[in-house]
């Protein structure tokens, strides 16, 4: 008993592993078309539900164990992959940091799955959402748990990839489905700087280990610095600090429940776990933490003033939890993270009830709040600047999706003009000869393929069914006589004889 | 319009904002949502002219599509013969003419209905030609060769001329049905309107905001006109959105929003006379934005002293439209060109026209779809050679041409086979006879048809509900000596409520009447910070009855009213600060946060327990405070709605009494007690919570008027008065309030402690059956909510509608009205004892004490507005969520305290959410009156608001004769018309048995424990189920009165009855 309860942290992987069986699950069922009508509502509700709840106990009696013994620390349960250079491992981190916020994930995350079984009742996309809601639960409790970065990444994709699929979850709308494309793409230039991060990290330090990039200091301070960077890319992106604020704001379009776990509770704070993860490394780089209390305080003052001209209650509250989550920036980049981390934690805990009661606020509220100091009150420059969030969703519109898109139509100009006119494309085929219709080919392996057969059939024709007098015939009437000959020699004893001897030569 | 033509500008948009009131929709914000007719602007139409007219002018859908009715059809929801008797009731002229050999054209429209119109598109038919086996289809095949060989023969016509005359049309339609850019949108596929939108919604919200937004426009005092101006000049996206001059535009905008609209409506179209329906078309493509704008304009006094005015909207609107437009349509023809020059643009260039025309047909072919789609979208980035334009039209133009034979073969073959032709038949028909066929079939025009579709729909209830009402003619009957007299809104859903109360207690007579029971008031509750109007929305009160603590607890009061500000208080503070304040903020949201966690998590787990919890903890901190009312005013003042008089006179209570109990005819015979319910709703995280409310009390919560009621009842004075006016009320009756939660079944009773001493036997007799009814109703309200236990015991049903009620993840909460259907105006008697599934309002009203009609022309009046809003706001939100109602809950994000938008960027979505709607069948709300023919002519004669909604069809009116079994249903055209149909019903012991395990709606059904203690009716053998409550067999009521010829309909025998739910 007490060997299995040691052995305990080992089974940390079922954390995230266990909500993705909740989505291979559900995911069949809605493929095979079994998952249909009211009755199929409770089997992947509880199923999310029970997975999500699994973690949790799993975290909890791990938790137990480190407060009555140590923290497990760092665990490398397998070998994934890798090269004499560097390797990449699964392994865990199972410190205070990641303890405390996977156990606060799972908490939240299960409670907001039980609420959402009631909230989307009878939704067309009901089984899509809690597909969606576990596997971002699977993915979030990666990136907490991860004791590698590149195992982190997986999870931080994972999570991107699920906030996607739920700001878009009203997929007629198009508001709905331009906003998910608009956070997803903004979202990609902080995964660029993870990327950037990794390599180096593989490069310099050969390895993708959280314990070994704290080490970073036995490289040298450019380095490390470029290292740091693209962590702190990263971060910024996905807990929407300046300059990348502009796509949260857009992330409202999903049910209620989302947007309380994705942008008011967890998600949002991935950006502030991933810096908290990296204080060793940070420490060492006094301006890029520098830079953190800059980007911070400016999104805490841009997200003030913009909550103020809030007037939908969705909105309002992003722009609250958008402010909270700079000042946890600012902290960290004076070196406070013990605050921050505390910070982190009750605000996860107050914003998700926060968002999950928005839809109460016309009982919850009774009359308008104050309004803001006389000077900022009259000021109409500021005011408009407020009221379009300093033209932030805009900038990031023609600076990063437009060009996106418009990559991606060049992208799709280049298959539609070069590509598909190269392989082809079924059923324009055109005939290739004008006297034999019935062979149509379009593309270059369609006429590769049309010419090869015409070469087959021109062989069959030309050697074969040209009946008496084909060359193929003439030649198997000469190997015929040839072989008639040799079979006549070889009947005769002494040319037996020799071929036995000629035999026993060769063994010999 | 000419004598208009001659009066000033200005008057004109006065009239032009004014008639936007008839289309725009009228819902008040969300606090105070009441229930009203969505087309309330159409209503001096005939209903199906309304609602046509309504799809011409706004291209919602106002009927439920075809398809559905068929599948009720198929389902048993409607029958064939229900589909036969509305060909007659629609009208439709000459259905006995025969139209081909045997066929009439009666026989030819019911296969055209069941065989319905719609006919794949031409990618669709190839398909299935393909796929399936309808290529082997013989009928298919002959109608086919037949409608093919047709233009085969004729050459093929130039394509030119058919595209000039189709742009002409849909340039034409510029200012009636259509703006500038929905003209733009369909050729180039981007719609002006999602920028428009964007821009518009944060300043439109911004000003008419009630209270999220702490930092206002400075400018916004000057109307929305100034404030948006001031603010769009300085505004940078212009120039991001590389519309530089705009800005320059703007400053030099004169300063009147009326020059604004006369220097720019000019720009937009120059017909002057095509101006108003320009202005009514921008409105209605933001309906809701645009419809709360007009409403805040014509209630003043209901906003925040922000001047709101329609013109002003208009202006900003006209504006961006023009602004926009002429952006798009600069990059969709590459060059400057006006508005008004678009029109010769395209018609220099048809090929181009064609093809984007093209691509919003369903009859482009798939292939050409592709092209035409990256042609279009190719051109909107670059520049597309004239030639490419010719080449693809070209390709396209046949299959333009050659679009509508093969449907017209696919909706012959579906009618030849719904009429049983076979090919044999059809080899014999001539070209002229197939045509003949056609032209009978499609002589309905797809509103026609469903309308017809619609009256089947509504027949086939109305016959299952007057057969009811026959066969429980007999059983009239009602106690003699009455326990309790118990009077309940007329609410559809308190039909459960008072069923299961006279199941319980069968020595319990009820009553139902508009849930204000006649006393309009302004009501301020111990903890009311104003003054609330508890009576319909279109009576101002005049009298406030304040609740107030008991005499000689005003110390307690003022500590109690401390400690609830002050918890208040933090609560804003926790709610509030945590979102805009800097530094505290930050600390209170840490310490809220383990509360909050700890809330939620006792919130999902234990609903129930955590609403209950918390409640009692917010109640012991209060503290409680028993309460009476400040009733009685000394001496009547003069007061007005504003200033309204405290307290009513002792004459004005009298009056109010003695009316009341007369309408509802309880004049004598007076149990030990009257009980007065009023009702309300309580759910958590609802922003549509007073939609569940009562009506009759502009959305608010009814108990204070059943208290108020009770209260005045009991007193002295007004009981002597009544005895004067000869309304004696002995001192053995006492008068008692309380408010029915229709959402977890529980009753606040008011003022217990001031019942004598010598009723208190009784009175907990009567708390218990009051207690049982309402639990045996729970488990009712359970069979339709797929989420709850499924044949619950009245325990755990209560049990489970309390958790529901505090649950705060519950879209759910209950179903409101959804399946309202009718109601009874009439004695109690003529419907107790029949299970209605809570689909009936009934009102009571007693015809024998009303000699000269004053009454029941009064109950028409108030009930039937209030009746018919509530049926017709679900009919449309039903019909048409997508546009009539507001969508599903789930995005819904509540905006400036007034409305609820669908994320954080859409219109302001109005109407019912798809959560209170899903399982409502769509049906006009009938009126049964029990009152003679003559009597109801001549109210309808004199009351032009009846004549508007009765004559109109808005509602459906019939007539139980009060002394006979007869039944008499309304038609505006044809008069009264005897109903006569097979009263056979099936009979049950309690409702229990009827609804148990089902979920589905239920037809009525005789229930014989209502009534059974008083008088016993011969049980027949047989039984449901064997529940060892004989009863069961379809029992057949003699009729007095022969069927007529073609009238009667058979109602389905029980069995057939279970079978086809």
């Amino acid at each position: 008993m007490m060997v299995l309860l040691a052995n305990l942290p080992n089974w940390i992987w079922l954390v995230p592993a266990l909500p993705l069986v909740a989505v291979v699950i559900n995911a069949a069922r809605v493929l095979l078309g079994t998952a249909t009508g009211d009755a199929a509502e409770p089997l992947t509700a509880r199923l999310s539900s029970l997975t999500a709840f699994g973690g949790l106990v799993l975290l909890l009696a791990i938790d137990a164990l480190a407060l009555l013994d140590a923290p497990p620390g760092h665990l490398r349960l397998a070998h994934w992959f890798g090269n004499g250079n560097w390797e990449a491992t699964f392994s865990f981190m199972l410190d205070p940091l990641s303890l405390t916020l996977g156990t606060l994930t799972a908490l939240i995350g299960w409670l907001v799955i039980r609420f959402s079984t009631n909230y989307l009742h009878r939704e067309a996309g009901f089984h899509r959402y809690f597909i969606a809601l576990s596997f971002f639960l699977a993915g979030i409790q990666l990136v907490l748990l991860a004791g590698n970065g590149l195992l982190a990444f997986v999870g931080w994709e994972m999570c991107g990839a699920s906030s996607f699929l739920l700001i878009g979850y009203a997929w007629h709308r198009p508001v709905a489905t331009g906003n998910a494309l608009f956070a997803f793409i903004t979202n990609r230039g902080g995964d660029a700087g993870f990327l950037l991060a990794l390599g180096l990290a593989a490069t310099w330090l050969g390895g993708f280990e959280w314990t070994l990039l704290s080490k970073a200091s036995q490289i040298s301070a450019v380095n490390d610095r470029l290292l740091v960077v693209g962590f702190v890319i990263a971060a910024l992106a996905k807990s929407a600090q300046l300059p990348f604020s502009a796509w949260i704001t857009k992330a409202l379009e999903g049910p209620t429940p989302s947007s309380a776990i994705f942008y008011g509770a967890v998600m949002v704070h991935a950006g502030v776990y991933l810096m908290l993860r990296l204080e060793p490394l940070l420490v060492q780089v006094p301006d890029v933490m520098f830079g953190l209390v800059v980007a911070g305080t400016l999104t805490a003052i841009y997200a003030w003033l913009c909550g103020l001209v809030q007037t939908d209650v969705k909105s309002a509250l992003i722009f609250a939890t958008l402010f909270q989550v700079s000042l946890m920036f600012v902290a960290i980049g004076l070196g406070w993270t013990t605050l921050a981390l505390v910070h982190l934690c009750l605000h996860a805990g107050w914003r998700v009830w926060q968002f999950l009661v928005a839809p109460s606020w016309l009982v919850i509220t009774r009359e308008r709040p104050p309004p803001p100091p006389a000077w900022l009150r009259h000021n109409q420059l500021l005011y408009t600047a407020a009221l379009q969030r300093f033209w932030l969703d805009k900038l990031a519109d023609t600076l990063f999706v437009q060009p996106t898109t418009s990559f991606s139509r060049d992208a799709h100009a280049f298959e539609e003009h070069f590509i598909d006119h190269a392989i082809g494309q079924p059923g324009q085929g055109k005939p290739v000869h004008a006297d034999r219709p019935l062979v149509v080919a379009d593309g270059l392996p369609g006429r590769l393929l049309a010419s090869a057969s015409d070469v087959l059939q021109r062989i069959e024709y030309r050697l074969l069914l040209r009946g008496k007098g084909g060359t193929a015939e003439k030649l198997m009437h000469r190997a015929g006589a040839y072989l008639r000959t040799l079979e006549n020699l070889l009947e005769q004893p002494r040319y037996l004889m020799m071929a036995v001897m000629a035999t026993f030569v060769v063994i010999l | 319009m000419n004598a208009e033509h001659d009066l000033p500008i200005r008057e004109r948009l006065a009239h032009w904002v004014e008639h936007l009131t008839h289309v725009l929709p009228a819902q008040a914000p969300i606090r105070d949502f009441v229930h009203h007719n969505t087309l309330h602007g159409f209503q001096h139409l005939p209903f199906a002219e309304a609602l046509s007219a309504a799809s011409a002018l706004t291209g919602v859908t106002a009927w439920w599509p075809e398809a559905t009715f068929r599948a009720c059809l198929a389902s048993g929801r409607i029958s064939a013969d229900d589909l036969n008797a509305a060909l007659d009731d629609a009208g439709v002229a000459d259905l006995d003419e025969p139209v081909l050999r045997a066929l009439s054209r009666r026989d030819v429209l019911l296969a055209s209905l069941l065989a319905g119109r719609e006919a794949p598109d031409a990618g669709h038919l190839d398909w299935l030609q393909r796929e399936t086996a309808l290529a082997d289809d013989l009928i298919f095949g002959h109608f086919s060769r037949l409608t093919v060989a047709v233009p085969a023969e004729a050459p093929a016509p130039a394509w030119q001329p058919l595209v000039e005359s189709r742009w002409a049309e849909l340039c034409g339609r510029v200012g009636l049905s259509w703006t500038w850019r929905s003209l733009l949108e369909h050729l180039s596929g981007e719609d002006v309107l999602e920028r428009v939108r964007s821009i518009l919604q944060r300043h439109l919200a911004a000003h008419l905001d009630l209270g999220v937004a702490a930092w206002r426009n400075p400018a916004q005092g000057q109307g929305f006109f100034a404030a948006w101006r001031a603010s769009a000049g300085f505004d940078l996206a212009w120039e991001m959105d590389e519309l530089p001059n705009v800005r320059d535009e703007i400053l030099h905008l004169p300063d009147s929003p009326i020059d604004v609209l006369l220097e720019e409506l000019p720009r937009l179209i120059a017909d002057e006379s095509r101006w108003p329906g320009y202005l009514q078309r921008l409105s209605l493509e933001l309906p809701g934005w645009s419809g709360m704008v007009l409403w805040r304009e014509r209630h003043p006094g209901r906003g925040d002293g922000t001047p709101v005015a329609m013109l002003d909207y208009l202006a900003v609107r006209v504006l961006l439209e023009r602004l926009l437009s002429d952006d798009l349509l600069r990059r969709l023809t590459g060059g400057p060109l006006q508005l008004a020059e678009l029109p010769e643009h395209y018609a220099a260039r048809p090929e181009e026209f064609l093809v984007r025309d093209a691509l919003h047909q369903a009859w482009l072919p798939e292939e050409l779809q592709g092209r035409a789609a990256s042609l279009v979208d190719q051109a909107r980035h670059e520049h597309v050679d004239a030639e490419d334009w010719r080449h693809l039209a070209a390709a396209i133009a046949p299959a333009m041409l050659g679009a509508q034979a093969d449907s017209v073969a696919w909706q012959q073959a579906a009618l030849s086979r719904q009429l049983g032709l076979t090919l044999a038949d059809l080899e014999t028909l001539s070209r002229e006879e197939v045509g003949r066929l056609e032209k009978c079939a499609a002589s309905l025009n797809p509103e026609q048809r469903s309308q017809i579709w619609l009256l089947a729909y509504e027949r086939h209830y109305r016959e299952q509900l007057f057969a009811a009402l026959t066969a429980n003619h007999a059983r009239r009957t009602a106690p003699a000596a009455p326990s309790a007299q118990v009077v309940m809104c007329m609410d559809d859903r308190e039909e459960g409520t008072r069923r299961h109360l006279e199941e319980v207690a069968p020595d319990i007579v009820t009553y139902g009447a508009v849930g204000f029971f006649g006393v309009p008031i302004y009501w301020q509750g111990l903890d009311d910070a104003g003054r609330t109007a508890l009576c319909p929305v279109v009576i101002r009160p005049t009298r406030l009855v304040r609740e107030v603590g008991v005499a000689g607890a005003e110390s307690d009061q003022g500590k109690r009213a401390a400690r609830r500000e002050r918890r208040l208080q933090w609560r804003e503070r926790f709610y509030q600060a945590t979102r805009r304040r800097a530094v505290a903020g930050p600390l209170l949201t840490a310490l809220g946060s383990l509360p909050a966690l700890a809330a939620l998590t006792a919130a999902t787990l234990a609903p129930g327990w955590f609403g209950e919890t918390a409640r009692r903890w917010r109640e012991q901190y209060d503290g409680r405070l028993p309460t009476r009312l400040a009733l009685t005013a000394e001496q009547k003042i003069e007061a007005t709605p504003e200033q309204p008089q405290l307290g009513l006179t002792d004459a004005e209570q009298i009056k109010c009494v003695e009316d009341f109990l007369r309408m509802i005819g309880l004049t004598a015979n007076f149990a030990p007690f009257v009980l007065f319910f009023g009702h309300g709703s309580g759910s958590q995280n609802n922003p549509h919570l007073s939609a569940y409310d009562c009506g009759a009390c502009s959305g608010k919560h009814g108990g204070p008027n059943a208290r108020v009621f009770a209260a005045m009842a009991n007193r002295r004075e007004v009981r002597a008065g009544l005895a004067e006016r000869g309304l004696p009320i002995p001192d053995t009756c006492w008068f008692i309030g309380a408010e029915h939660n229709t959402c977890d079944d529980g009753v606040e009773w008011y003022d217990l402690d001031t019942v004598p001493e010598r009723f208190q036997t009784a009175l907990d007799t009567l708390l218990a059956q009051v207690g049982e009814a309402c639990r045996a109703h729970a488990a009712e309200r359970c069979r339709r909510l797929a989420s709850a236990p499924v044949r619950p015991t009245p325990w755990k049903a209560r049990r489970h509608m309390l958790g529901r009620a505090s649950d705060i993840s519950q879209a759910r909460p209950e179903l409101g009205h959804a399946n309202n259907a009718a109601a009874f105006i009439g004695r109690r008697e003529m419907s107790r004892g029949l299970f209605l599934d809570r689909r009936v309002f009934l009102i009571s009203y007693d015809p024998t004490s009303d000699d000269d009609g004053k009454i029941v022309e009064d109950i028409l009046l108030a009930a039937g507005p209030v009746g018919a809003g509530i049926a017709l706001e679900y009919y449309f939100s039903t019909v048409d969520n997508e546009r009539f109602g507001c969508g599903s809950k789930i995005t819904h994000n509540i905006t400036g305290l007034f409305g609820v938008m669908e994320g954080a960027d859409s219109d302001l979505r109005t109407g019912l959410p798809w959560q209170m709607v899903e399982i409502h069948e769509p049906m006009r709300l009938l009126v049964v009156v029990e009152q003679t023919t003559e009597r109801l002519t001549a109210i309808l004669n004199r009351q032009p608001p009846l004549q508007e909604l009765i004559n109109n069809e808005w509602i459906i009116l019939a007539a139980k004769s009060p002394s006979t079994v007869a039944i008499e249903l309304y038609c505006p055209r044809r008069g009264w018309l005897p109903w006569s149909g097979k009263a056979v019903l099936p009979q049950v012991g309690r409702s229990a048995d009827w609804f148990a395990g089902e979920s589905e709606a239920l037809a009525p059904a005789i229930i014989l424990g209502g009534t059974r203690a008083n008088m016993p009716l011969p049980l027949q053998g047989g039984g449901r189920e064997g529940d060892g409550f004989g009863h069961g067999t379809p029992q057949t009521h003699p009729l007095p009165n022969p069927p007529l010829e073609g009238e009667g309909a058979e109602l389905p025998t029980m069995a057939s009855c279970k079978e086809s739910k």
